[in-house]
């Protein structure tokens, strides 16, 4: 898994003995020659900048790339499309995707051996970015160049979302760029509208306030609606559960489903970081302070009233659970609206589902005096280039890079398959405008007021930590939460367990 | 539940033995006669078959297993490039690592809870199969889930356990066992769930041994038995299970290495969780070398493994070479 | 006979025994096959009909409601025509065909040198051969996979092929073993009598030996299909097989449970027809031969 399909279109030489052939001078002799990477090909003309834009384009023709990527939407997309990518640029990419821990896996040997099986990579902000900046290509050396194409509308941080850039190409150093947003998911409320008006009325008799979605509610309002719905449930009437978490065995969206939560609650964070660049040297944790029992008491005060099989639910089958219709709310990513609103999948769609931002924080759970967020966060998934490839290859990877970002193939992904833009120029088009209302040819665009408009700005909006031993760290706040969850320890417990295992892990 | 092996049934059966399946009680092949025929000059010819096979075994198993020593002993950084001796850091902190220690226990209940089922429901399923008129068909049947991939399996009950729409969940609320949280969603339940993939795979293999045990139970001297008035229980106990035992004895052996080799259905089924219900070591291992890249902490853990494989290997290959084994076989037939 | 007539005193004892045998061994059936039927009976059912479940305690509804479909071959079709299964099928076959070939001939040899030479260290040579068989995966992978990727093998079918030897060739020469002890050497000298050399004396043993071995390399296709740990880890990319293949089938957004299931089947059932094939030998094989039917 951790190379690639050996192609036998191209012969295979190994660096080393590419250069005892001589190869290097070759090379040094410009165009038409062949460096070759393990199991790719590359194969250069050169360029100068007043060169046309389809010979920028067209220098690295015939040169082969792999790119590996998590198997989500825009990367099914992206291979749908390479063609067109090899009708423009004549560089064949092979685009290879797995689960996002087995991708995980294989990028991390690839890239701590050394070696460059995959020169391109799918950079997840935090399970993916934070572990493995160093290994990165910097970016910013390419972004002025004349002899490669670049994107009309640049590519600096204003061409992206709010905070897009930042979450999956800083790392630890403002001055290395180590991805492009590539696609992203950004958690949002999806509820059952249609249940919500239907109810409205007993719950307002019973808890003196309405049922409904807005920016200012809260989490305490969350807890009363799943305590509703999940006590007529459990009384038998035929309603779904009130809410779900993100347990199940999907460490990181385990520790995005409470990060929100404390976060919402006078912007508190795990480290005292500065959250968008991350730190090698987080410090010690916040975890165990008076703010965050408090928030894990909620928490798991929601749990109680949330579906029973809360803990059998990863991100992905909790989105089942809300298609078949067991739960009324559900916090998810918007990139999973396109399957809410598919009839063939669940019965959720058909303008049954309204999609509202993250709740906010409760006056009654903050501790102090700090200010009340809809706290939102998002895993962005940015496409990086392997450092350890050779100089060819990583500008052969550039262009794919440019391209893959590009507000045309956002564009078509989002048309087709459903993807997620992270191109602010997407969002001016006009027929995507118009799909942001129902009915629409483009589900996903049901989110998007919501999260790009709204989630993804200051001050809702949290990323971090990004700290090298992100894994370790997601891995041991979802044991924490699930026990505390399943009652097995008191949420101070979790806490200060939390605390304990995050300092040890840093050697404090 | 255990022994109701009917007297009536065992004589049918022994009617319809084949006479010299009596004195076969040979249940070890490795038990031949040293060889006495060597002669120097012909030495060379035979160590030129085994070479070929020694050096490639040696190759992908014995630099593996000095790599993972030299790597538990240092402190090996992001690359895998060896950062210095570390005065046995990576075994020491193994003592204080909640999860090391949580997962030997769980590993130790897990395996011990799949061998108690499996033995119980495998051997008793082989005493009421044995000699009955479907003898070959059923056990035929039974064997099939042996044949799917432990990853597959997995998968396949993931999809039955499933709270929204498996169909075993279903059975169990409807059977009133469990509520709306289903078997994998409940730390206290989910080892149970894992437990019972492992039982459905590989209690057909534990039928099969002891079936095979059955057929070698000396028949004279269980009618014996049943003359002196024992009743079928009491020559269950008496007469069959003592000659069972060096079977059973390879059986469970074989299993519980397995249970420390094949974490693939566990990956599939819960990944450890929830709250680390089902982390049994090897996930954790899996979990600190491929998901922390924590090579040098990771090599440490998977010594500690190894060495208790070994033990164990050691422990199978007594019995199966064991003298005194074979005759506690034999001997019951004499 | 004496049996016999002590049984007449229990006969009511023995009906009850019967019955209870009977509806044991009916239970057990099911509870062995049902699973298997449920992945096959959901890998031809659309992916809302494989959703529908009775009410909790809606015994009555619960048959009707398992058959209601209209039966598909929508996701076999998905699975060899868009997700590439054609080839992973054929990964498999070539990496456990060619592992269990490797196994057997050198196993063979070795099996054979073992079996016919008295030396000092036999006893933990052969402990270290069969040791390498019981090694946790998880526990070596690492090391075996920096070589591989020393030598360029990862992600390729010669380098599956390898790491399936590591656990089938120990398999092979430990089962071998008793294969050729239970050969007399005499055989071999009489035919070296009359002239033949040693290898000729092989292949006249060989024949005697051939029908176990056939069954073995069986059972080392089944070890070697039924991987995921190394097909995932040194296989997949170049060399997916088929339960690697079925894991990526869960994927964000739709977990695609008709087509794994479909993928389930397909991995499922040419081992099911190998394993009626030796059903013979496949105690011994999975007891590395210390029981024998």
């Amino acid at each position: 898994m951790f190379t690639v399909p050996k192609n036998p279109l191209y012969k295979r030489v190994s660096r080393r003995k590419f250069l005892e052939l001589g190869g290097g001078a070759a090379t040094a002799l410009g165009a038409g020659s062949i460096a070759v990477g393990l199991n790719s090909v590359i194969t250069r003309r050169p360029v100068y900048a007043q060169s046309s834009e389809d010979a920028k384009w067209r220098q690295y023709e015939g040169s082969k790339l792999v790119f590996m990527s998590e198997n989500t939407p825009p990367s099914f997309a992206i291979r749908d499309t390479i063609k067109s990518f090899y009708d423009l640029t004549g560089i064949e990419v092979e685009v290879l995707t797995d689960d996002l821990p087995v991708v995980m896996q294989k990028v991390g040997i690839d890239l701590r051996s050394g070696s460059s099986d995959f020169h391109l990579n799918y950079v997840q902000d935090k399970p993916i970015g934070s572990v493995f900046a160093d290994y990165y290509a910097d970016l910013n050396q390419w972004l002025g160049d004349d002899t490669l194409p670049q994107a009309p509308e640049g590519s600096g941080e204003d061409a992206w979302f709010d905070n897009f850039l930042k979450a999956c190409g800083w790392f630890y150093d403002s001055e290395r760029l180590i991805a492009f947003p590539y696609d992203a998911a950004i958690a949002c409320t999806f509820y059952r509208q249609d249940l919500f008006e239907k109810y409205s009325p007993q719950f307002e008799a019973e808890y003196g306030y309405r049922m409904e979605f807005t920016p200012e509610t809260t989490w305490k309002n969350v807890r009363d609606f799943a305590k509703f719905f999940t006590e007529r449930r459990l009384a038998g009437e035929d309603v779904p559960y009130g809410f779900a978490q993100h347990q199940g065995s999907f460490a990181w969206t385990t520790q995005l489903d409470i990060q929100r939560m404390m976060f919402a609650h006078g912007r508190w964070t795990d480290f005292n970081i500065d959250d968008k660049l991350g730190s090698k040297n987080p410090g010690p944790t916040n975890w165990g302070d008076e703010q965050s029992i408090k928030i894990m008491q909620a928490y798991k005060e929601l749990a109680d009233v949330s579906h029973p099989d809360n803990l059998a639910n990863a991100t992905l089958e909790l989105n089942t659970v809300y298609q078949a219709g067991q739960i009324a709310m559900q916090v998810q990513y918007h990139e999973f609206a396109a399957s809410i609103e598919d009839e063939a999948t669940s019965v959720a769609a058909g303008g049954k589902t309204g999609y509202a931002v993250c709740p906010k924080g409760d006056p009654e759970w903050l501790v102090g005096d700090g200010e009340l967020v809809n706290g939102c966060n998002c895993g962005i998934g940015g496409i990086g280039i392997n450092g350890n490839a050779s100089e060819d290859l990583q500008r052969a990877a550039y262009i794919f890079a440019i391209w893959a970002t590009s507000e045309q193939v956002q564009y078509d992904v989002l048309k087709g398959l459903g993807g997620t833009p992270t191109r602010k120029s997407v969002l001016q088009r006009e027929d995507v405008i118009a799909a942001m209302q129902r009915p629409s040819t483009m589900p996903n665009a049901l989110t998007f007021d919501v999260v790009y408009n709204y989630g993804i700005k200051d001050p809702h909006f949290v990323l971090g930590p990004k700290i090298p031993e992100a894994n370790e760290y997601h891995n041991i706040l979802a044991s924490e939460a699930q026990a505390c969850v399943a009652g097995s320890i008191t949420p101070e417990e979790a806490c200060i367990n939390i605390r304990d295992r995050l300092n040890e892990l840093h050697e404090i | 539940m255990s022994a109701v092996t009917d007297a009536g049934e065992f004589a049918g059966a022994l009617a319809d033995r084949p006479a010299e399946r009596g004195a076969d009680w040979g249940a070890f092949t490795v038990t031949h006669e040293p060889a006495t025929f060597n002669r120097p000059w012909s030495n060379r010819f035979y160590w030129v078959m085994m070479l070929p096979a020694i050096i490639l075994l040696a190759c992908i198993s014995l630099y593996p297993f000095f790599w993972l020593i030299y790597m538990s002993l240092h402190s090996v950084g992001e690359m895998g490039q060896i950062e210095g001796w570390n005065d046995f850091r990576n075994y020491t902190r193994l003592i204080n690592d909640k999860e090391f220690l949580n997962g030997w226990w769980l590993l130790i209940k897990y395996s011990a809870m799949c061998m108690v089922l499996e033995v119980i429901i495998g051997v008793f399923l082989a005493v009421v199969l044995n000699g009955s008129r479907f003898e070959k068909v059923l056990v035929t049947l039974f064997l099939m889930p042996m044949m799917m991939a432990p990853v597959i399996a997995g998968t396949v009950w993931y999809f039955l356990y499933n709270g929204t729409f498996g169909w075993y969940h279903w059975l169990f609320q409807s059977l009133g066992i469990l509520d709306a949280k289903s078997i994998l969603g409940d730390p206290s339940t989910a080892m149970f769930g894992i437990v019972l993939v492992d039982v459905w795979q590989w209690t057909p293999l534990i039928t099969l041994i002891t079936l095979a045990g059955l057929k070698r139970v000396p028949q004279d001297q269980a009618e014996a038995n049943l003359v002196d008035g024992a009743g079928p229980v009491k020559n269950f106990l008496q007469i069959t299970l003592p000659n069972l035992y060096p079977f059973l004895l390879i059986a469970i052996l074989l299993r519980f290495m397995d249970n420390f080799r094949f974490i693939d259905a566990i990956l599939v089924l819960t990944g450890g969780g929830p709250a680390d219900a089902t982390k049994i070591l090897p996930v954790y291992l899996f979990d600190v070398t491929f998901s922390f890249f924590k090579l040098d902490r990771g090599s440490a853990i998977a010594f500690t493994l190894l060495l208790v494989t070994i033990i164990l290997g050691l422990l199978l290959v007594r019995v199966f070479e064991d003298p005194s084994q074979k005759r506690a076989a034999t001997a019951a037939g004499a | 006979m004496a049996s016999r007539e002590i049984v007449q005193y229990r006969s009511p004892l023995r009906t009850a025994y019967g019955i209870f045998a009977v509806v044991f061994l009916a239970a057990y059936l099911i509870w062995s096959l049902l699973p298997l039927f449920i992945m096959f009976v959901s890998s031809i059912k659309d992916l809302l009909e494989a959703f529908q479940l009775p009410a909790v305690g809606d015994w009555g509804n619960a048959i009707p409601t398992f058959f209601n479909f209209t039966p598909t071959f929508a996701h076999y079709e998905n699975l060899f025509v868009r997700e590439n299964f054609g080839v992973y099928l054929q990964n498999s076959l070539i990496a456990a065909a060619g592992s269990a070939a490797i196994s057997v001939v050198l196993g063979a040899m070795t099996a054979y040198g073992l079996s016919r030479l008295e030396f000092r260290f036999k006893k933990d040579l052969f402990f270290w051969i069969i040791s390498t068989r019981m090694a946790p995966v998880v526990a070596v992978i690492v090391p075996l996979w920096a070589i591989f990727r020393g030598l360029d093998l990862v992600g390729t079918l010669p380098g599956l092929i390898i790491a399936y030897t590591t656990f089938n060739l120990p398999f092979a020469i430990w089962i071998l073993k008793g294969f050729f002890d239970n050969v007399p050497y005499a055989i071999e000298e009489a035919a070296m009598c009359d002239g033949c050399t040693r290898l000729q004396a092989l292949r006249e043993i060989l024949p005697l030996v051939a029908p176990g071995v056939g069954a073995f390399l069986v059972l080392c296709i089944l070890f070697a299909w039924n991987d995921y740990l190394f097909a995932s880890i040194i296989g997949s990319g170049g060399a997916k097989t088929l339960p690697a293949a079925t894991r990526g089938l869960v994927q964000p957004q739709n977990i695609q449970w008709g087509s794994i299931m479909a993928a389930g089947v397909v991995t499922t059932v040419p081992m099911m027809f190998l394993g009626l094939l030796i059903r013979r030998y496949l105690v011994a094989g999975l007891t590395m031969g210390a029981v024998r039917e």
